[in-house]
């Protein structure tokens, strides 16, 4: 049984379910989202202030990707990139791919994570701030990130949110791994 | 000992945090706006105008009140910023302002008589001769009292002023004479009284080296962390520093407020509000924090002893180490 510290990876064999950086859809799609999020919620993207136009290096060390996030707005990009490829982003955050979801969707206080080491931040610390505190208002959901409304959007977000949690409590109890 | 009901007065750092601490039973909420006039001036927190003033709607429909912090001191050649926050203050409908600085306390007392005066713990005012200074010139009606006066000494004080007073019961101390420490201008150039920024975060950074994680603060070493060992934000005054040839905390160890047990104590004692610090911690902290106090100022009022909040939030204090602070003067 894992410490319940010990970063919540996930199992060896979700892990193999994703592909590797070529020919990844994700860095579009990701795009797309995050501009639509700016039409929708454009005092999400104010809140940024300056630091809307900087880098993120996104690191799931769980994955064998990352990504660069400028969410700039409606000039928004998310790239998917190798592992190498996150030197020169102002911010590289690092740490299990379900604990950097729960931090998107506030189910993880991000000073926690932060803190008690779970997640590595390294970079502009004012930008890391600025990105935690606009977060941390947003209350964002899966369907605010699809564009969703209603009673779809409800039924989405317990889905997405439900798999989510049943997958940290597979993380939390699975055996270490190499 | 005051009969009416003790005040609880939770931190907002942002709408969904003040969301959060009025469903979570505050009587009282106090933000900021998004700029260097008040204390918490971190980059992406606080409140823009419209922000602001749809706080006050939601906070006013479900019961709680909104006090707006203007507690940093104007520069000399930019005075009108902070006139200007407090105009927008009373514009949205606050029901007070918390301020420190004599324009402001002026330019309120002046302009909008309607808006409720708090002296902010900025001004340190910790004697009846100063607390009724600002009563009898600018018409403050509460003070938020230092944090380094005991049980007695609060007892005393209200019992020699006509106004009300406010107690903070969890969260970060501060052991200096609040508004007038230099130790970040030292180190950073930038002044936590003008500024609103302890520790400015464009000069923090956390350096992975052979022994450990450094926590630097414009350059300085303010503390090291083992390799796995929880870290902590670097504030000059909670670091480790050599002198003596002994290195420990000088100024004040890292540990985080929590009177939970005392809040008989500062009823007895004539408190009218107790305060909760933190508003740059996220809803999930501020949502069990201020439940846990609604939890036991409720029994307390109603006549029973204060639940252990002690326990309730060990987990939330600052490296998990909590005091009661200056409240029991026990190394007197």
């Amino acid at each position: 049984m894992r410490s319940p510290n010990a970063e919540p990876l996930l199992p060896g064999f979700v892990r193999r379910l994703f592909p590797t950086v070529a020919g990844l859809p994700l860095g579009p799609l990701l795009t797309l989202s995050l501009r639509s999020l700016a039409g929708r919620r454009p005092g999400l993207f104010e809140r940024l202030g300056e630091y809307r136009s900087a880098c993120f290096g996104i690191d799931p060390v769980d994955l064998a990707f990352a990504f660069r996030v400028v969410p700039d707005g409606q000039r928004s990009s998310v790239r998917v990139v190798s592992k190498d490829n996150t030197a020169g982003a102002d911010v590289l955050i690092r740490g299990p791919l379900l604990t950097l979801l729960g931090l998107l969707d506030g189910t993880l206080d991000g000073d926690a994570m932060f803190f008690s080491r779970i997640i590595s931040i390294s970079g502009r610390t004012e930008a890391v701030l600025a990105l935690r505190n606009t977060i941390e208002d947003a209350e964002l959901r899966p369907s605010d990130l699809l564009g969703l409304h209603g009673i779809l959007a409800r039924c989405v977000d317990t889905g997405v949110l439900g798999t989510l949690g049943a997958a940290r409590r597979l993380a939390d109890n699975s055996p270490g791994e190499a | 000992m005051t009969t009416t009901r003790m005040e609880l007065v939770c931190p907002a750092g942002t709408p969904a945090t003040l969301r959060a601490a009025v469903q979570a039973g505050a009587d009282a909420v106090y933000c900021g706006f998004r700029d260097e006039t008040n204390a918490r001036n971190f980059p992406g927190l606080n409140f823009s105008r419209d922000e602001l003033a749809e706080g006050v709607r939601f906070a006013h429909g479900h019961g709680s009140k909104v006090l707006v912090a203007i507690n940093t001191f104007a520069r000399v050649d930019e005075v009108d910023i902070w006139k200007k926050a407090a105009d927008m203050a009373a514009e949205s409908g606050a029901d007070a302002i918390i301020a420190a600085d004599f324009a402001v306390l002026e330019h309120v007392a002046k302009n909008h008589k309607q808006i409720r005066l708090h002296l902010s713990v900025q001004a340190a005012a910790a004697t009846p001769e100063a607390i009724e200074f600002y009563a009898a010139h600018f018409g403050v009606r509460r003070v938020v009292l230092p944090r380094v006066l005991s049980l007695q000494e609060i007892a005393a004080l209200n019992r020699a002023i006509d106004v009300e007073t406010e107690a903070f019961v969890f969260g970060g101390l501060c052991v200096m004479i609040e508004g007038r420490c230099y130790l970040s201008s030292y180190a950073t150039g930038k002044s936590p009284n003008l500024n609103g920024v302890c520790s400015p975060p464009e000069m923090v950074s956390y350096d992975e080296e052979p022994n450990g994680t450094a926590a630097r603060l414009s350059g300085f070493t303010i503390d090291r962390y083992e390799r796995g060992q929880p870290v902590g934000y670097p504030t000059l005054c909670k670091g480790k520093f050599k002198a003596g040839g002994k290195t420990s905390h000088l100024f004040e160890d890292p540990v985080s407020l929590n009177a939970g047990g005392m809040i008989s104590g500062l009823k007895g004692a004539g408190v009218t509000a107790l305060k909760i610090e933190g508003r740059q911690r996220g809803k999930g902290y501020v949502s069990e924090v201020v439940r846990a106090f609604r939890k036991a100022l409720d029994a307390v009022e109603a006549g029973g002893d204060a639940v252990d909040v002690d326990r309730l939030l060990a987990g939330q204090s600052e490296g998990a180490r909590q005091t009661a602070g200056a409240y029991e003067k026990k190394w007197r």
